[in-house]
């Protein structure tokens, strides 16, 4: 390879899904260089995932598209070299774990491309090594790859690329599917893979806290799949925040918090915004060094401010606070719509839940955390009588589900699984929607005025006839929430509902989850994102081994030091920061709740 | 989360032999040398009318099985329950359906008020359930020592089978545990919806019918994804690919055919079952 | 990778996931045979019958040529690996009735895709099955009625497996799980 060649070279580039109106990406270009680590940032359906597979040809050999413009690795078009012989220039990493596994074991795994490319058996055996061994899974080659973490699945991929010794390596959003351990795991490996400074790498990320240590670049796509922003990583989000945020693209997390400091004046406008949690913890440092008087006696103010903010909702924030309509106070003297006494669940031999207390007051965002397998799931599904608990262990609004039929406890608690195709029945959302009052026997008549009536409140109303599957996954999912409260339960409970999905998606759901809240619908969830937590839920569980870890509302426990570090569970870099500088949660609510807007 | 081990055990089909004593001989054959040596004497007991064949096979099976095989307490149970109280239920469901009008001269063997089961049926019924068990027995002579992978790989490198079909097979044997989790989620999210409440088999096919379509979409779509990871890593650059995994077909395949053979023919020859009766 | 393959990965792989589904069916089938010999051996076309649905849902969800004999091959595999004592059957079957559902749209030149010419490859499954498996099972000697009810069955079995297997496949086309091949 001539040095000053570039990698990749893309020019006017337009592709066109079979069936899609508009292309996206439309009419761009641009060129990478070895060494580069270039972040390509966009809303959803800008064309991010549609352009990484351009780039090595799957568009169009692969997946049919109406290809403009060029690609060309190396000097050699996407369009017509085949894919195979790309391959060793461009590897690519993608988002779910599971679906990139072929053989047996880690080992077979890795050489499994190699011996595609009829290397011969040496030079397998010793470069499948090498890329065992960078990612620190050469201990573990003779494992079925089902053995390992989401994390150390999306290791294995990395792995797999670099054994076929690309230069370029493409990665489309790795960490989307994986719980908070598992991100680390696979940006240990990206950090080390990048400090060896010997591949250029594009990575399309939503969580750009942990990619913005390392990303040298940024590409921004804009809604109609356009070129907006190209330039170091740093200098265009410094330099174009406000559109970033309008255009629907997430920031740092250190970024978002810090522009809340600056309005409220605690941080200084000419100050560069950070966007790191170390950047903002030095920017935090330093302004306490200038004004002292801001944050002084800041231990001592800490907790009085959160109890405040918890009784009066910041007549800052833009949306109805989650407590404007229940507030917690009240809360405590009512009678709890969930409410479990010794509650212990076995599952085959092993018992999983070791006999959980719990009350969940009516009208509140309750969400359940733990590390995993530390039953949430298996409480959840108790408590909603997926799988029946104990009898007379259990209450949920007046009925007890470990004796009730499934239609009966249908009326009083609604449940949502994590992959809304799972739970449809008919063949189109109408009926969908209508499936659960036949059920019932709800008069016809009845059946579609109610019917209707979700349907409006859902945007589904254009969508009625459709069959459920070829809805949008954004709809899909609110078609789920949907069945699920078409006979009006006053408890929903979710498992993972924001799992796997992309930020503009789960900000949609959560809006609308706020507003059934603010309604009178308790909500349950189960949630590995901590920062969700903080920005929308009232009270809080805590489960660790079984057991109730602890249970609270939540800003409390955010503010009680450990808490949740106990449990296994790690804070988000940022409101570490924050709370180390006496900064709490209220205000991450307003910042994020701002942000998801 | 979907992603961490599955909490449910499931059959892992890759899962490493524990390695065999030396005389455990089967586990070190060519899968296909097990199927080419017991495949003429299955089609020719197709062909038998008589008991004392089809017993022949069965014990020369379970010999071979149970010397050359490793025993676990699964396949113990297969070759001494299973099988056995296989043949004894089919061997009596068929005598009850034989046409009495060609055995009525025999013996009666069971009255039960005006219905007679006479002992030429049950001849002939355990005579067909003997012969559907030897046919059993043989194929559980490569069945329960080989590992789908290792056949699709001697298929691959013995028989040509294209590699890119046989490697389409390894990816889908990864697919099974997938289906089987898939499955109790979908079932356990129709259950939530109430749907088709009701017991009975009618329901239960309704039921049933119900979770084809979000399986199968989710696993198509599942198929769709692994496929593009495969092209990315080369699959199908070239007409053929390094192996790794020998499975080689060595002389002691062809030592196992030949008295495999030898052995059946013996059978055959000493018993003669064609001659008319 | 040669633009002009015929199955591109992608329907490979899809065909491996419909292969599993049927062949996991076929496994279970499998065992159930044990039950409908002993209980009722007359109705044993309609367990076999199982037999036709990798071809079939295949055919009726991609409409391309070649994949009925290789779901029917890789639903072989899988069923043979969950239960070995059937390994013959299953392969023999498959070669059999992928073959047969090959030739039946082949001869249409893949351009027919509708229920008739399903059929028709069902009943002529049908009958290769019935005259080698009614030999082996010695079924001549079983009362008249239940003889002709047994060959019956067999035409029975893959008619009705077959009129399933095409309402999978325009299930899951319906549902968009396959939008272009
Ligand atoms: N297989 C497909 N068939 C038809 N249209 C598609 C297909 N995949 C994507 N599209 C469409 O192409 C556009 C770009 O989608 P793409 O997945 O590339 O966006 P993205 O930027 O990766 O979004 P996200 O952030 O949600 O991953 C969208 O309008 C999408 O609906
Ligand atoms: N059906 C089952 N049979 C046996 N053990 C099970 C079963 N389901 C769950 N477990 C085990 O119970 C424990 C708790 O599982 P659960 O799914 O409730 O955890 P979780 O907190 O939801 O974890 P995650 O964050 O991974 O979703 C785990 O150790 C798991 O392995
Ligand atoms: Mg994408
Ligand atoms: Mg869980």
């Amino acid at each position: 390879m001539r040095a000053s060649a570039p990698l990749l070279r893309v020019r006017d580039l337009s592709l066109t899904h079979v069936g899609s109106a508009q292309p996206s990406p439309n009419g761009v270009s641009f060129e990478v260089q070895p060494g580069e680590v270039v972040l390509v940032l966009g809303p959803s359906g800008s064309g991010k995932s549609t352009l990484t597979l351009a780039l090595n040809g799957l568009i169009p050999q692969s997946v049919p598209a109406d290809v403009e413009g060029t690609v060309e690795v190396d000097g050699r078009s996407t369009s017509t070299t085949p894919v195979a012989e790309l391959s060793t220039d461009v590897a690519m990493v993608f988002q779910d774990p599971d679906a990139q596994l072929v053989t047996g074991t880690l080992f077979d795994e890795v050489a499994f491309a190699l011996e595609n490319l009829l290397l011969p058996v040496d030079q397998v055996l010793s470069r499948s090594e090498q890329a065992l061994r960078r990612v620190g899974l050469w201990d573990r080659r003779t494992w079925n790859p089902d053995r390992l973490s989401g994390g150390g699945r999306q290791r294995l991929a990395i792995a797999c690329a670099l054994a076929m010794g690309s230069p370029l390596i493409v990665l489309d959003e790795p960490t989307a599917n994986l719980d908070p351990l598992g991100i680390d795991d696979v940006y240990d490996a990206l950090t080390d893979l990048v400090a060896a400074g010997d591949h250029a790498i594009i990575l399309v990320e939503h969580n750009l806290d942990a990619a913005m240590r390392f990303a040298t670049r940024a590409i921004v796509l804009d809604q109609s799949g356009r070129l907006a922003f190209d330039g170091p990583a740093a200098e265009v989000i410094r330099g174009h925040t406000d559109e970033l945020i309008a255009m629907g693209v997430w920031l740092p997390a250190a970024t978002l918090a810090a522009r809340m400091l600056r309005e409220r004046g605690i941080l200084a406008d000419d100050a560069p915004l950070p966007l790191t949690p170390e950047e903002l913890a030095e920017a935090l440092d330093a302004a306490h060094l200038q004004g002292g008087s801001t944050l002084a006696g800041r231990d001592a103010a800490d907790s009085s401010f959160i109890r405040a903010t918890t009784l009066h909702p910041s007549p800052r924030s833009g949306h109805p606070s989650p407590r404007s309509g229940h507030p917690s106070p009240r809360s405590v003297d009512e009678e709890p719509i969930v409410r479990a006494r010794s509650l212990t669940v076995k599952r085959g031999r092993q018992e999983i839940l070791h006999g959980i207390d719990l009350d969940i007051s009516p009208g509140s965002f309750t969400a359940i955390v733990g590390a995993n397998g530390a039953g949430k799931t298996t409480l959840i599904q108790a408590l909603a009588g997926v799988v029946p608990p104990p009898k007379r262990r259990v209450i949920v609004d007046g009925l007890d589900p470990g004796a009730a039929s499934p239609r009966d406890l249908a009326a009083r608690i609604g449940f949502v699984f994590q992959n809304p195709e799972h739970q449809f029945i008919a063949h189109s959302v109408f009926d969908e929607l209508a499936h659960g009052l036949r059920l019932r026997h709800t008069p016809e008549p009845e059946v579609r005025e109610r019917v209707q009536e979700m349907l409006a409140r859902f945007g589904l109303d254009a969508k009625a006839d459709a069959h459920p599957f070829l809805l949008s996954g954004g709809e899909k999912r609110r078609l789920s929430v949907g069945t699920a409260l078409i006979t009006r339960p006053r408890v929903l409970a979710l498992d993972e509902p924001t799992f796997g999905q992309d930020r503009a998606r789960a900000a949609e759901l959560l809006r609308l989850l706020r507003d059934l809240q603010t309604e009178g619908t308790t909500i349950i969830v189960i949630t590995h994102d901590l920062q969700l937590v903080a920005d929308h839920t009232t009270h809080t569980v805590i489960l660790a081994d079984g057991l109730v870890h602890a249970a609270g509302p939540t800003p409390e426990l955010l503010s009680t030091a450990g808490i949740f570090e106990s449990a296994g569970l790690r804070l988000p870099a940022v409101h570490r920061v924050l709370q180390q500088t006496g900064i709490a949660g209220s205000l991450l609510r307003d910042f994020t709740s701002e942000a998801s807007r | 989360m979907t992603t961490i081990t599955s909490p449910v055990p499931v059959i892992d089909p890759y899962a490493p032999t524990a390695p065999a004593s030396a005389w455990r001989f089967l586990h070190a054959l060519n899968p296909l040398s097990k199927v080419a040596a017991v495949a003429p004497a299955m089609l020719l007991l197709v062909l038998v009318r008589d008991l004392a064949t089809p017993a022949s096979f069965i014990a020369l099976a379970y010999a071979i099985i149970l010397v050359g095989a490793r025993i676990t307490p699964r396949t113990a149970a297969l070759l001494f329950l299973a099988v056995p109280v296989g043949v004894v239920v089919i061997g009596f469901g068929f005598s009850v359906w034989v046409d009495a009008a060609l055995v009525d001269d025999t013996a009666p063997f069971l009255q039960i008020g005006s219905w007679t089961l006479f002992s030429g049926a049950v001849e002939i019924g355990f005579a067909t359930a003997l012969r559907l068990g030897a046919i059993a027995a043989l194929a559980l002579v490569g069945g329960l020592t080989t590992s789908g992978p290792d056949l699709v790989r001697s298929s691959i490198q013995q028989l040509r089978v294209p590699y890119r079909v046989g490697y389409t097979a390894l990816a889908a044997f990864r697919f099974v545990p997938r289906f089987g989790h898939e499955l109790a989620v979908i079932r356990a999210a129709h259950r939530v919806r109430g749907h088709h409440g009701g017991r009975g088999p009618i329901a239960r096919i309704a039921r049933g019918w119900g979770y084809i379509v979000p399986l199968l979409a989710g696993a198509i779509r599942h198929a769709e994804r692994v496929a593009l990871a495969m092209d990315a890593r080369a699959f199908g650059a070239h007409p053929t690919r390094t192996e790794r995994h020998l499975v080689p077909f060595r002389s002691r395949d062809i030592v196992f055919i030949a008295l495999f053979f030898a052995a059946s023919a013996t059978i055959f020859i000493a018993l003669f079952p064609w001659q008319p009766a | 990778m040669p633009k002009n393959r015929v199955l591109s990965t992608r329907v490979l792989l899809i065909c491996a996931a419909v292969g599993v589904a049927t062949g996991l069916v076929s496994a279970g089938a499998g065992y159930l045979s044990i039950i409908v010999s002993a209980g009722a051996p007359v109705l044993y076309g309609l367990v076999l019958g199982s037999h036709v649905l990798p071809g079939i849902v295949a055919q009726s969800l991609l409409r391309v040529p070649g994949v009925a004999l290789i779901t029917h091959v890789l639903a072989a595999l899988v069923s043979t690996a969950f239960a070995p004592a059937w390994v013959l059957r299953y392969i023999g079957t498959a070669l059999l009735i992928g073959v047969i559902q090959e030739g039946i749209t082949a001869i249409g030149r893949y351009r027919y895709w509708g229920l008739g010419r399903f059929m028709i490859s069902a009943v002529i499954v049908g009958v290769l099955l019935a005259v080698p498996i009614s030999f082996a099972a010695d079924i001549d000697k079983f009362e008249p009625w239940a003889f002709v009810l047994y060959l019956v069955m067999f035409i029975a079995g893959p008619v009705a497996w077959t009129f399933i297997g095409v309402r999978i496949g325009s299930a899951l086309r319906r549902a968009g799980v396959v939008t272009r091949v």
